[in-house]
């Protein structure tokens, strides 16, 4: 706040020990090799211990001077009203980003950054509009201290369309933190359970098998497998594979989640977590218009949620948005009833809907059985049969518990909604979230007296349904989860459509 | 003209019958793609393949001519009869589709921005589509194929009218 001083402030640049880190990574170098490849064809590798030493130094050499050349081509400045960067090898670029424009900020720290004391920022400028926020709305300042990282950040945020409240928030130069929810390392027991963290150790295996394959046979010593001829032999071969399995997706999960934890810190959430990247991510609150909590089938199994904030213009909000990334339920219930009133309970969708959820589920199950049947009367050829009677017993509880999940409430000033089994997401939104209604009746719904209604918004999914709701209750509903405006959706009353008719006829 | 009262109020007014050429055209190029395959299929493929062949010689050709039929003769005249629209004074109304019917509301004070564009067809038949956007992917409001200067009509007025009242708040 002393610093606007007038006169041209100087650019600002990042620290020199960032071309360490860039080094090491060969982050500039990289763009090179294309162009190398084809000169290390030309002129051949004459083979020999000096030939690779050589490579080895001429590249490290390189990725050096490109490091070097590029920090010293880079520069940022964060005036009163917008960020500029300025960058470029050969040609220069600029970028200027009005500070109004910025919808984030998140500071990372990468371990090599740790090692050297440095951090990056990651400045998070949607152009806004419908237009998928893309890699190019985000402005990348790599190396500079946590202090000069945190320096920055405060003063993008706050230097955004908030030059009036300054004044009088003046006095308080410390903002009061909150805390919204603290990670138990206890929480991470749940990840077995998440889809998400499963599919961890499953990469790492693949990535590794395709290491193994890549490695000539000489080199592997020969493993002969453990002998699972016995059916005990299986089980245990299993039961390793498991727990292996459960093991991989609780260290995916602390990597990822190691010490989070959110504060409000005046009118922004801060998410901070990560054991090898620390990560450092800023909601604007104002922004929020509402959130989603998730628990799949797994997750309910042992009573696990995980919260979502529903931001507006948020650049990968899948990772930014998070809140809460795994944790009991009612933390996480109790953390969705902080940022956006609790509409109440969920009223349960027709019974017409459970039909219509069982019909679907089963349909696959019926398709398969009837192509059974068929080859089974003509080709005597069963197993198909009996996998479609399978699959069809199985789609009715599969039916059953989508029905369950449906539901939809209005509040005063939010309304919820909640589909899925495997995923179950139960959205919470403002009802000033809303830019449109669309509302859905297939021929089927239609018989069935059912409507589905999407709530358009301008933040999560962009959509959130209401699938197979009563189609005489969807007006009101719309009246109830969103603006006046609305109102327009309510049909004409029998009254009304009379007297139309009436004068039309006459 | 659908069994069951709908779930939301209809919107006022129903698109030019010129639109009814369009999806007639529209109709007839994909009933001849249909019927040059199904041509081809009983010319290429030999009779005695044996397996299912026999009866999907004459089960095909019943299901595309029933396709073509419904495709041609019914499909335009009650998509005419479906498509709606309305702009009031603060919201944009649709009904589309067919079988499934979609109804789409959207404020006036929510709109980013408007487009108009002319396809191929349309444009022999001198229509347009308005296309609404918002700040959410999927509150896409379409207003398919208005006559083209009424189509530039509701969208300069749209757009003049949602820089007048636009809500910041998305």
């Amino acid at each position: 706040m002393t610093e606007q001083a007038t006169g041209p402030v100087p650019a600002r640049r990042t620290s020199p020990r960032i071309v360490l880190v860039h080094t090491a990574t060969f982050r500039q170098a990289r763009q090179l090799v294309p162009y190398a490849l084809p000169a290390l064809a030309a002129v051949g590798l004459g083979g020999g211990r000096w030939t690779v030493v050589g490579l080895v130094v001429a590249i490290t050499l390189v990725s050096l001077a490109t490091a070097v050349l590029s920090w010293w081509r880079f520069s940022y400045l964060d005036g009163p009203g917008a960020v500029v960067v300025t960058r470029g090898l050969l040609s220069r670029s600029v970028r200027t980003v009005p500070t109004d424009r910025v919808r984030g900020v998140e500071v990372e720290a990468p371990p090599l950054h740790r090692l050297v004391g440095l951090v990056r920022l990651r400045i998070d400028a949607a152009a806004g509009g419908s237009a998928g926020a893309g890699k190019d709305d985000e402005l990348l300042i790599d190396g500079v201290s946590p202090a000069e990282g945190d320096r920055l950040r405060t003063a993008v945020l706050s230097s955004r369309g908030r030059v009036v409240p300054e004044d009088a928030a003046a006095p308080v130069p410390e903002e009061v933190e909150e805390e919204f929810a603290r990670f138990d390392n206890r929480w991470l027991l749940y990840a077995p359970l998440v889809g998400g963290y499963l599919a961890v150790p499953l990469a790492a295996v693949g990535a590794l098998s395709r290491v193994v394959d890549e490695v000539p046979d000489g080199v592997l010593p020969d493993v002969d497998g453990p002998a699972i001829d016995s059916p005990g032999g299986v089980v245990g071969v299993v039961a390793v594979a498991l727990v292996l399995l459960a093991a991989g997706a609780v260290i995916g999960a602390a990597i990822v989640n190691w010490r989070f934890r959110l504060v409000r810190r005046g009118g922004s959430l801060v998410a901070v977590r990560g054991l090898l990247t620390r990560r450092h991510t800023e909601l604007e609150i104002d922004r929020i218009r509402g959130v989603a909590v998730a628990d799949g089938a797994g997750m309910r199994l042992v009573g696990a949620a995980r919260v979502t904030g529903l931001v507006t213009g948020l650049g990968d909000a899948q990772r930014r948005g998070q809140l809460l990334p795994l944790g009991p339920r009612a933390e996480a219930e109790e953390l969705a009833g902080r940022l956006v009133d609790d509409p109440g309970p969920l009223t349960r969708h027709p019974t017409a809907a459970r039909r219509r959820r069982i019909v679907r589920a089963t349909a696959a199950g019926l398709l398969v059985t009837a192509v059974g049947a068929v080859l089974t009367a003509t080709a005597g050829w069963w197993p198909l049969l009996v996998t479609g009677v399978v699959l069809t017993a199985l789609g009715v509880p599969l039916g059953r518990g989508r029905y369950a999940s449906l539901g939809h409430a209005t509040g005063p000033r939010s309304f919820a909604v909640r589909v899925g089994w495997l995923v179950r997401e139960r959205a919470v939104l403002e009802r000033r979230a809303v830019v449109g209604w669309q509302v859905k009746q297939s021929w089927f719904q239609r018989r069935a007296g059912l409507a589905s209604v999407v709530a358009c918004v301008g933040a999560g999914r962009g959509g959130y349904i209401a699938l197979d709701m009563a189609a005489d209750e969807v007006a009101a509903f719309t009246v109830a989860a969103s603006e006046p405006w609305a109102e327009q959706l309510v049909p004409l009353t029998p009254g009304e459509v009379e007297t139309n008719r009436s004068r039309t006829q006459a | 003209m659908t069994t069951a009262p709908s779930p939301v109020r209809e919107p006022a007014w129903s698109l030019p019958r010129s639109a009814i050429g369009l999806w007639l055209t529209e109709s007839l190029i994909t009933a001849a793609v249909t019927v040059a395959v199904v041509v081809a299929l009983l010319v290429w493929i030999p009779d005695d393949l044996g397996g299912p062949m026999p009866f999907l010689r004459w089960a095909v050709p019943i299901a595309a001519a029933l396709d073509v039929l419904v495709t041609v003769a019914v499909r335009p005249w009650f998509k005419h009869r479906v498509y709606r629209w309305e702009v009031t004074a603060d919201a944009v109304h649709t009904r589309t589709g067919w079988l499934s019917q979609t109804w789409t509301l959207v404020p006036v004070s929510r709109i980013q921005t408007v487009d108009v564009t002319r396809g191929l067809l349309q444009q022999v038949f001198g229509l347009a589509t308005v296309a609404v956007f918002t700040a959410s992917s999927q509150g896409t409001v379409r207003i398919w194929h208005l006559e083209h200067g009424m189509a530039q009509r509701v969208a300069d007025d749209l757009a003049a009218r949602a820089e007048r009242v636009r809500d910041q708040a998305t």
